[in-house]
C-alpha cells in the first residue's frame, strides 16, 4: 500500500524522518528540513543582519548542505548576511586535493567568494609529511588540532563574525557519548552549544545544523543533486569514534528520536561544584583561544619543529622531561663545539 | 570536514582515552605472604592495582568500601530502619553479608541501624521458575537476626508477609502492572516504565515496614549501564540520582542507598569467594526483564550489551564512565515542579531541543504549504511542548507508546 505525504498534500511519500518518524514526500521534506533550520537559526539569534559569516567547507555533505540552505535562507528570509567559503587544506593528498574541487564546484554553484588556508603556508608542514615523521598513530591529533586553529586564522583574515560548521544532530550526540566514556567533563558542559567561544578575543562559531539529523542531510543532499565529497580519509579509515559511533547507530535503529533525547540529556547535564571547570584564554605564543598555556597547536609544532613529534601527546610533564633533555644534549654540543673552537 | 580534534570533539582524540585492557582476570588465589600484614597465607587475594592480601585484609579492605560510601556521605542517620533488597543477583548476597557483618560487629565499627531484608517476586511481569523457599530460608537462618518479608512485584501491600507466613501462589491472574506493560509498543518503554514503577513500589513497600531507607545492590558497572541508559533515554537532568549514592526521590521520603556503588566486578567476586557464599540462583535479578529478547531488543539492553563490550576490551573505560556519573549533580530548582511518574523535575520548558522536535512536528503537517506563518507554528509546536500532564520528557516517551 503506497504510503502518503504527511502534510496531505496528496503526493507520495519518499521518506520517513527518523526525528519524528512523518514520512513526508520530496517538495514538503524539502519545505520542512529548510524550515527548521531556519528555526534553529532564528530561535537561537545566530546571525545578525550585515553580519559576515565564514562557512567551514570540507566539501562533504554536511558544509555543502549548510553552505547551499544558508544561501537559499538568507534569500528567502533576508537575512542580511555576506556568506564566504572558509576551506583548509590539510596537505592530505588523495583526499584534501579531491575534495578542495568540490569545494571550488560549490564556489562557482553558489556565488561565494571561497579562501584556502593551508596547513603548509600557516605550519610549514602537510600532514603527508606530519605522518611521514610520526605514523599512523596519532595522526588525527595533530590534523585536528591544527584544523582548530586554522580556521580561526582564516576567520580572522577574512574578518568574519561568526563561523558556521556544519555538524549535526548524529554528530552532537555521539561527542556527548563520547565526552561520557573519556570523562571529559570540561567539553560535555559545552559540546551541546549551539554556540561556542565568542568572548572578547575569539570568534563565535555556530552550528546551524544542531538538530538535523545525519540521514536528513543525505536525503536532502540526494534528492537536491548536490554535489559533495564521500571518501573518507586516507589516514583515519573507520577506526577514531568507532566505538560511539557505533553504539549511537545501534541505538537510532531501535529508537530513531535517541539522538535528540541524548543532545537533549547532555543539556541538562549539570556538575558538582567541585568538578573543575575549564578556564579558557589565549595562548601567550601565538594568541589564539586555549584553555592550556601554550596552546595545543604549539606544542605540536614545536614538537614537529624540534623533530620531537611526540611532544603534545601525553603528559605534559612526558613533554616537558623530553625538552629538558634535548635542551641538555644541545648544551653539551654546544660547549664541545666551543672547547674545539678553543684550540 | 572531518570533525576529528574539531573544539568540543576532543585534542587528543577518544581513542587514546580508551585504552584496551582485555577482560579482567579473576585469580585463583595462591600461597604466599601477604603484602599487606605480612602474615603467610595459603589462598591470597589480588585485585587490580592492588598487591596480593590474605583473606583477612581482602575482606577488611571491601567492607571498608561498603563503610565508607555510607559514612563519607552521612547518608544514614544513627539507627535508621533500612530494608535491604534482595533480587536475587549475587551482589544482593554480598550486600546482605556486608550489612550483617556491620551489624553484628561489637566494636566501635559497628554500622547502627535496623534492617529487613524483602525478597521482591517478579514472576507477575517475567517467567521465572517457582520461588524456592527453601533457598530463601538458608539465608534467612545465615543471617539472623534479620527479618525476611516476601512480596510480589505490583500486587496490593496487604500482600507483604514474612517469610515464615509466605506461601507462593500456584495460579497466576494478570496484575495491572503486566496489562499495562503489555500495552506499551516497545520493551524500551516497558523496561523504562518498569524500572520506574519498581522504584515506588520499593518505597511503598519500605513505608509500610516503616524503613526510611532502601539498601539496592548496584555496583559501579551497573551504574556505568544505568547512567548511559540514563542519558540514551533523555533523562540526563536527573541521571545524577540514578547513580548517586542517595536517590530522594521516592513517596514518603523514603531514601534509596546504593552502599556497594564503589565495588566492581571483580571485587565481588573475590568477596564471594572469600566469604564463601553461594549464590543462591532465587529467579532472575531486578535488571533482566527483557533481557532475554537479545541485545539490539531495547536501549536498555543494547546499552548493557555495549557496556559488557567495554568491560571485556576497555576495562577501564566502564570506570571512567561510572566516575563521570558522580561529577555530576541532578539538575533542580527549588519550587520546581516534579513529574507524576518519576518524580524527577519537570524540565521541558525551556528546552530548545524539545522545541526543536515538536517544530519538527509541526512543519512536517504543513509540508509544502509552509508559508511566512512561521510565529504561529511555534506557537502551535509551544503549546504542544506545554501540554498539562506533569510528566517529564523521558515519561512523556513512554507514554506515547501506549497502543
Amino acid at each position: 500500500m503506497p504510503v502518503y505525504c504527511k502534510s496531505q498534500c496528496g503526493n507520495r511519500a519518499v521518506l520517513r524522518r527518523p526525528k519524528t518518524g512523518d514520512a513526508l514526500c520530496k517538495e514538503c521534506f524539502f519545505a520542512a528540513f529548510e524550515a527548521e533550520i531556519h528555526h534553529t537559526i532564528s530561535s537561537n539569534q545566530l546571525f545578525q543582519p550585515g553580519q559576515k559569516i565564514a562557512v567551514a567547507a570540507s566539501g562533504g555533505k554536511d558544509s555543502t548542505v549548510l553552505a547551499h540552505v544558508l544561501k537559499l535562507l538568507n534569500e528567502k528570509h533576508n537575512y542580511g548576511l555576506d556568506l564566504v567559503l572558509l576551506s583548509i587544506d590539510e596537505g592530505i593528498s588523495g583526499y584534501r586535493d579531491d575534495s578542495l574541487e568540490t569545494v571550488k564546484q560549490n564556489r562557482d554553484d553558489y556565488q561565494m567568494s571561497l579562501k584556502i588556508l593551508s596547513y603548509e603556508e600557516l605550519y610549514g608542514w602537510t600532514m603527508d609529511r606530519i605522518v611521514a615523521q610520526i605514523g599512523r598513530s596519532n595522526n588525527c591529533t595533530f590534523c585536528g588540532v591544527f584544523r582548530r586553529q586554522a580556521l580561526d586564522r582564516g576567520a580572522k583574515l577574512l574578518q568574519v563574525d561568526s563561523i558556521a560548521t556544519g555538524h549535526n544532530a548524529d554528530d552532537i550526540a555521539e561527542t556527548v557519548l563520547m565526552n561520557i566514556l573519556r570523562g571529559d567533563t570540561a567539553r560535555l558542559r559545552r559540546c551541546t552549544d549551539i554556540r561556542t567561544g565568542g568572548g572578547e578575543d575569539s570568534i563565535p562559531r555556530v552550528k546551524p545544523l544542531k538538530y538535523s539529523y545525519e540521514k536528513d542531510i543525505v536525503m536532502y543532499a540526494h534528492y537536491k543533486k548536490l554535489v559533495y565529497f564521500s571518501t573518507e580519509c586516507v589516514f583515519a579509515p573507520n577506526a577514531y569514534r568507532g566505538h560511539a559511533r557505533a553504539f549511537l547507530k545501534d541505538l537510532e535503529k531501535v529508537r530513531p528520536s535517541v539522538i535528540m533525547d541524548i543532545i537533549y540529556s547532555g543539556e541538562q547535564l549539570r556538575f558538582k561544584d567541585t568538578v573543575k571547570k575549564p578556564v579558557r584564554g589565549t595562548c601567550s605564543r601565538c594568541g589564539f583561544v586555549s584553555s592550556q598555556q601554550p596552546c595545543k597547536a604549539c606544542v605540536l609544532l614545536e614538537g614537529l619543529n624540534r623533530g620531537l613529534p611526540k611532544l603534545g601527546i601525553g603528559k605534559k610533564s612526558k613533554g616537558d622531561r623530553m625538552i629538558a633533555e634535548q635542551n641538555r644534549e644541545l648544551d653539551l654540543r654546544e660547549r664541545a663545539n666551543l672547547v674545539k673552537n678553543d684550540f | 570536514m572531518c570533525s576529528i580534534g574539531e573544539d568540543d570533539f576532543g585534542d587528543t582524540g577518544g581513542l587514546h582515552a580508551m585504552t584496551a585492557g582485555g577482560p579482567v582476570q579473576i585469580a585463583t588465589g595462591g600461597t604466599g605472604e601477604c603484602q599487606k600484614c605480612g602474615q603467610h597465607s595459603d589462598d591470597l587475594f589480588k585485585v587490580n592495582f592492588r598487591s596480593e592480601e590474605c583473606r583477612d585484609c581482602f575482606l577488611n579492605y571491601a567492607r571498608h568500601k561498603f563503610r565508607a560510601a555510607l559514612g563519607a556521605a552521612k547518608a544514614l542517620p544513627r539507627d535508621s530502619d533500612v530494608l535491604l533488597l534482595l533480587d536475587g543477583s549475587i551482589e544482593s548476597i554480598v550486600l546482605l553479608d556486608m550489612l550483617h557483618y556491620a551489624q553484628t560487629q561489637n566494636t566501635f565499627k559497628r554500622l547502627h541501624c535496623q534492617a529487613k531484608v524483602l525478597y521482591l517476586d517478579e514472576s507477575v511481569v517475567q517467567e521465572q521458575q517457582s520461588l524456592d523457599i527453601d533457598r530463601l530460608q538458608k539465608l534467612q537462618d545465615r543471617y539472623t537476626p534479620f527479618d525476611l518479608f516476601v512480596i510480589e512485584l505490583g500486587t496490593d501491600l496487604s500482600n507483604l508477609r514474612p517469610l515464615k507466613n509466605y506461601t507462593p501462589k500456584t495460579s497466576r491472574e494478570e496484575s495491572d502492572l503486566k496489562i499495562k506493560l503489555d500495552k506499551l509498543r516497545t520493551l524500551s518503554a516497558r523496561q523504562d516504565y518498569l524500572q520506574q514503577q519498581r522504584k515506588r513500589f520499593l518505597a511503598s513497600v519500605a513505608h509500610q515496614l516503616n524503613c526510611t531507607h532502601v539498601f539496592v545492590p548496584s555496583i559501579s558497572k551497573d551504574l556505568a549501564t544505568q547512567f548511559l541508559t540514563s542519558i540514551a533515554l533523555g533523562r540526563g537532568g536527573s541521571a545524577a540520582l540514578d547513580v548517586a549514592l542517595c536517590d530522594d526521590r521516592l513517596d514518603h521520603d523514603i531514601k534509596l542507598l546504593r552502599p556497594l556503588k564503589d565495588l566492581n566486578e571483580q571485587e565481588v567476586q573475590l568477596y564471594v569467594r572469600a566469604r564463601n557464599l553461594e549464590d543462591l540462583k532465587l529467579g532472575p535479578s531486578l535488571a533482566t526483564y527483557g533481557q532475554e529478547k537479545g541485545e539490539t531488543a531495547s536501549l536498555q539492553n543494547l546499552t548493557a550489551a555495549f557496556v559488557r563490550n567495554l568491560q571485556e576490551n576497555y576495562a577501564a573505560t566502564v570506570s571512567t564512565v561510572f566516575r563521570t556519573g558522580n561529577k555530576i549533580a541532578p539538575n533542580r530548582h527549588v519550587d520546581q515542579d516534579m513529574c507524576q511518574q518519576c518524580q524527577s523535575p519537570l524540565d521541558s520548558l525551556l528546552s530548545d531541543t524539545l522545541l526543536a522536535i515538536e517544530y519538527s512536528r509541526v512543519v512536517s503537517l504543513e509540508g509544502s504549504k509552509l508559508s511566512n506563518h512561521n510565529n504561529d507554528l511555534e506557537q502551535l509546536s509551544m503549546q504542544r511542548l506545554n501540554k498539562d500532564d506533569r510528566l517529564c520528557h523521558a515519561c512523556r516517551n513512554v507514554q506515547d507508546e501506549y497502543l
